[in-house]
């Protein structure tokens, strides 16, 4: 069997066993549930500053009716950005690269708030798909746009975050590859190279944060509108 | 491409959603923090203007 670039995104298993279960059931190790302490260590402080401030940011733009989703929201993005980010480690698996854990989220949270948007002010939802402002003769081609780009919604969230997350990963495969082998040839590269590395870690990192807020930042303008 | 392979798809869905409703929720809401700590006097103290002292 050749190993190829690709296989660092096998779902991995040791001994048959799926090492998935592993990988997404460790990183709440390092979320501790606080307790009813009234002063609480700095770990705990920072990561409820970070809660408490990231819910308030988000619901700001929804309406009360829409607060409702705050937590599954939060949870959601600790789960992304916590994952995404433990994913940069050597040796680590990112479950996030994975089409079916993106895509397994993506759409039931993107179908729910079109349900809830249909079911309970269906002329607001479907006016939606008419932007204000559009000239007549251009009405009937652009509803059948915006139908179009609501339906690949679930597609286009699932699949931005599986493909910024591979590429990044793969990309720094490829590149510590080539720092590596050319260490013995050209040791001028080689160090060249491994900058261009330490500088794609920093953007990574950088991604991994930013693509796990764009999923949760995206489903609440979704919700926005339907709610 | 290996995500696309259809093997552990359902099972990697199932998994990820029992971990995200069980143990996620507890832990969030308990980051909340539903009291808000009472003053001893029972009037509000006066708000002071802010003067900017460095400018």
């Amino acid at each position: 069997m050749i190993l190829n670039f690709f296989d660092q995104f096998l779902s991995p298993s040791l001994l048959g066993i799926p090492l998935f279960a592993l990988a997404i059931s460790l990183p709440w190790l390092l979320f501790p549930t606080p307790t009813h302490r009234w002063l609480n260590n700095r770990l705990m402080t920072l990561q409820a500053w970070f809660i408490n401030r990231f819910a308030f940011q988000l619901m700001q733009p929804i309406n009360l009716k829409g607060h409702k989703w705050i937590m599954l929201f939060t949870a959601l993005m600790l789960f992304l950005i916590s994952i995404n980010l433990l994913g940069l480690l050597p040796y680590t698996f990112t479950p996030t690269t994975q089409l079916s854990l993106n895509m397994a989220f993506a759409l039931p949270l993107w179908l729910t708030t079109v349900l809830i948007g249909m079911l309970n002010q269906p002329t607001i939802a479907l006016g939606h798909l008419l932007p204000e402002g559009t000239p007549t003769p251009l009405i009937p081609i652009l509803i059948i746009i915006e139908t179009i780009s609501l339906f690949i919604r679930p597609l286009a969230l699932g699949v931005r975050l599986t493909a910024n997350l591979t590429a990044g990963h793969l990309l720094m495969q490829l590149i510590a590859t080539a720092a590596f082998v050319l260490i013995t040839m050209m040791p001028t590269v080689a160090a060249l190279t491994s900058m261009i590395l330490f500088l794609l870690t920093i953007l990574e990192v950088a991604v991994a944060m930013i693509q796990a807020y764009v999923f949760v930042l995206l489903l609440s303008l979704y919700l926005q509108e339907n709610v | 491409m290996p995500q696309l392979n259809p093997h552990p798809w359902f099972m990697i869905l199932l998994f990820s959603w029992v971990m995200f409703i069980t143990i996620l929720p507890k832990k969030v809401m308990k980051f909340s923090f539903n009291n808000e700590p009472t003053s001893k006097s029972a009037e509000k103290p006066k708000p002071e203007s802010w003067n900017w002292p460095w400018s």
